[in-house]
């Protein structure tokens, strides 16, 4: 178990140490920082933005949109995705709704949000719609696979309806809760920086990707790219983590 | 039989699935404080029966006497334990909340005890063996302050020594409180190692065609002794076996 876990990582940098390969291939290749940098510049460059006043700032309003925009996907999604799972009828009247939203490309919705909010909420909203959908989706999922025989059990001992929802429904549903929340955070951050670089709020990962991309900064494009990985990558560790620490009946 | 005050009555119920009748004026009595065991063909209805009883389905008519206030215990087919659930939570998911958290603990302790699970109470099902886990649905059933005990054969899962473990403990625990059981099976030797009354059913539409009464308490019986034997073949060609 052991060895083919250090194995597994062994596999995984070697991943990594090829991407960096072929980037700096393509740098040697190419020759010019206004098209492909060289990594250890541009890793230069992700460490000065670390060490830059704005930068938590900056960071920080990204991540912060993230998190309002996943809590509310978060409840509304669990709330929906809660009723229409056990209502046939909610179901089917929402259904249409969800794949309407899931079908929308992104940039349309992008658009139309521009003009309706403001540049701070855009990108909050971008989000919220883009991560809605695969939490409601995978809860519906989660509770469709609810074993009957439990629920009938239940009610055959006569636990109260709400006891059942808080106690055998929200259980069973934990694991598709978590992963419709670790796709629909994958996505969302993506959604959020585009947003970000077609509203330009004041703060933003996605202004400053703007604006390094005006003034043909491309390692600081490329730096900003690499910290928005690292906190997509972050937060799925995130959930992981309260994967085992929540789902700890699996074995 | 004549002595046994016959408190639960099913009275000519009748029951169809798609024109094809399980039950037609069906009648069936129970006497409290006692284990009845249904036998009968599978697909006569069984589970059925045990379901109109239990209130979880409806007949399409007749009439259930004396079960009104009756509150009811299952030990299904399979466990159904709650796998997020330790032993000790899925136990307690039943007890009423009218309880208070220290007098469901007790009562929980006490029948963990009694299934003889005691290191096991904060395991999850999953860290159960198949037989443990059937201890602990026998145990969240005589923990439930319910009258009666429906059972839909819930040792056919088990393999032979396991089964005859599971008899010797359902019937220890239920010395200690004498609740009122209705137990369906298809095998007969389970009925006659548990049942103080054994009732055979019919294929359907099912009818009573054999109803033994047994007084020898559970655990002085030997299935070697002939008057066993001449009961065992009696229900066998009930059976129709």
């Amino acid at each position: 178990m052991k060895i083919s876990f250090t194995k597994k990582q062994y596999i995984s940098f070697a991943s990594v140490a090829v991407m960096l390969v072929v980037w700096k291939i393509l740098a040697i290749y190419f020759d010019s920082d206004f098209i492909v940098p060289p990594p250890e510049d541009t890793f230069l460059t992700v460490v000065k933005l670390f060490g830059d006043r704005g930068f938590i700032l900056v960071a920080g309003t990204t991540i912060l949109r993230g998190i309002i925009g996943f809590i509310v996907s978060g409840i509304l999604g669990m709330g929906v995705g809660i009723l229409a799972g056990i209502n046939p009828g909610f179901n089917a009247f929402i259904n249409p709704m969800l794949v309407s939203i899931r079908s929308t490309p992104v940039i349309a919705l992008i658009l139309l949000a521009l003009i309706w909010f403001s540049p701070d909420v855009v990108p909050v909203f971008i989000a919220m719609l883009t991560m809605f959908p695969f939490i409601c989706t995978n809860v519906v999922d989660g509770i469709r696979s609810v074993d009957p025989g439990l629920i009938e059990m239940a009610r055959f001992y006569r636990v109260g309806r709400r006891r059942i929802i808080n106690e055998v429904y929200i259980p069973a549903i934990m694991p598709f809760i978590i992963s419709g929340a670790s796709s629909a955070m994958g996505i969302g951050w993506r959604a959020i920086i585009i947003g970000e670089v077609l509203s330009q709020p004041q703060y933003g990962i996605g202004t400053r990707m703007q604006s390094a991309q005006t003034f043909l900064n491309v390692d600081a494009v490329i730096a900003w790219t690499l910290i928005a990985i690292l906190i997509s990558y972050g937060f799925e560790k995130l959930i992981r983590w309260g994967e085992r620490k929540i789902v700890t009946w699996k074995v | 039989m004549e002595s046994v005050v016959m408190g639960l009555q099913v009275k000519n119920i009748s029951k169809s699935y798609n024109g094809n009748f399980l039950y037609r004026d069906f009648n069936i009595e129970f006497s409290e404080g006692t284990i009845t065991c249904i036998l009968g063909p599978s697909g006569c209805g069984k589970t059925t029966l045990l379901n109109i009883i239990g209130k979880v389905i409806p007949p399409d008519s007749g009439n259930l006497i004396g079960f009104d206030d009756k509150q009811f215990s299952y030990i299904f087919q399979e466990p159904r334990l709650l796998p997020w659930k330790t032993v000790r939570g899925n136990i307690e998911f039943v007890l009423s909340r009218d309880l208070s958290a220290d007098e469901r603990k007790a009562q929980v302790e006490l029948l963990i005890r009694l299934v003889e699970l005691e290191g096991f109470a904060n395991y999850y099902p999953s860290q159960l063996s198949g037989g443990m886990r059937q201890r602990v649905s026998i145990a969240r059933a005589f923990a439930c302050p319910s009258d009666i005990i429906l059972m839909d054969e819930p040792l056919s899962g088990l393999d032979i020594t396991l089964r005859q473990n599971m008899i010797r403990w359902f019937s220890q625990i239920w010395r200690s409180d004498r609740r009122t059981v209705i137990f369906v099976t298809h095998d007969v030797k389970e009925a006659l190692l548990l049942g103080n009354q054994i009732v055979v059913l019919s294929q359907a539409p099912a009818r009573i065609v054999a109803h033994e009464t047994i007084n020898e308490p559970a655990e002085s019986r030997s299935m070697g002794e002939p008057h066993f034997k001449k009961l065992k073949q009696k229900l066998l060609n009930a059976l129709g076996q």
